[in-house]
């Protein structure tokens, strides 16, 4: 039978060696941050290619993300099967992006059923909110700065509605998302 | 007042077991077994003893054709599992006066 302080050594030890582990989120945020301000250079760069047909701008916008996201899940299950466990605060999180992007499925599809071609501010609300969250909950600032200078720009899209949603979408998505992202990827939370 | 400590977490690879699953969701036997340091069978055998008594969950599933065991804590364990790292306390803080 083991001392209480080598028990108590014990229940120390095992749970410090389960760490949180936030750079597969950090890639996460960096993937989507780069995809949609790609998506949006080649729309805007290209617009005529992008436009070529009525719906091709709209396959654009959701055929692309779709296969983002089904990169993502993969990648995220490879993950958890690396790792062997997967801890509470990955779990919420796991929640938290798996019902953004349910709400983002659903926003696209209603847009398109009420005619409604750009749902860009209502998606970057969202996008803030989900990023002022998960900020919060990891304890990790820029994403929560990032998150808030987004739901700050989305407000100011609604008073400036003749701005071009394709330059929103970069600084949007580059200041709540690809920076944050970085940061998180070499932060010393990750150590 | 002390408490009677729990005899089933006196086992070392048992307390492992279930001070890893007090930290995580869920995770896998082979996590498990690197943690705990201890063979395939001794690891089956504890778990299969915290199941029995309810501490913990076993999911049996097949990934790629290869037999996957995940394990969680369950209410119980979890309640246990502060109990006695409640009564170790104790214990340490009554033998150090």
């Amino acid at each position: 039978m083991k001392s209480k302080e080598e028990q108590i050594e014990i229940i120390s030890k095992v749970i410090n060696s389960t760490k949180e582990n936030l750079k597969p989120l950090s890639v996460n945020f960096i993937f989507w941050g780069s995809l949609i301000v790609v998506m949006s250079l080649i729309h805007y760069s290209i617009p005529q290619f992008v436009q070529y047909t009525e719906y091709s701008s709209l396959l654009f916008w959701t055929i692309l993300p779709m296969l983002g996201m089904l990169f993502t899940i993969v990648y995220n299950i490879k993950i958890r099967k690396v790792l062997g466990y997967e801890t509470y605060l990955n779990r919420v999180i796991k929640i938290i992006w798996g019902i953004f992007n349910l709400s983002w499925l659903v926003m696209v599809v209603t847009s398109l059923l009420n005619g409604i071609n750009n749902p860009v501010p209502e998606i970057l609300f969202l996008l803030s909110t989900t990023l002022i969250t998960t900020g919060i909950i990891i304890k990790f600032k820029p994403i929560l700065i990032g998150g808030i200078l987004l739901m700050l720009f989305t407000i100011y899209i609604n008073f400036n509605p003749n701005i071009n949603f394709l330059i929103v979408n970069i600084i949007g998505v580059s200041l709540g998302m690809l920076l944050p992202g970085i940061s998180l990827y070499f932060s010393k939370v990750n150590e | 007042m002390n408490k009677s400590i729990d005899k089933l977490l006196l086992n070392p690879i048992r307390l492992k077991i279930i001070s890893t699953l007090i930290s995580v969701s869920e995770c896998d036997f082979n996590y498990l077994k690197k943690i705990t340091e201890s063979t395939q069978g001794n690891l089956s055998i504890q778990l299969k003893k915290l199941k029995e008594h309810d501490y913990i969950n076993i999911e049996k599933k097949f990934e790629n054709n290869y037999p996957k065991t995940i394990c969680s804590i369950t209410k119980k364990g979890k309640l246990k599992f502060e109990e006695f790292f409640e009564t170790i306390l104790t214990y340490r803080k009554t033998t150090k006066h």
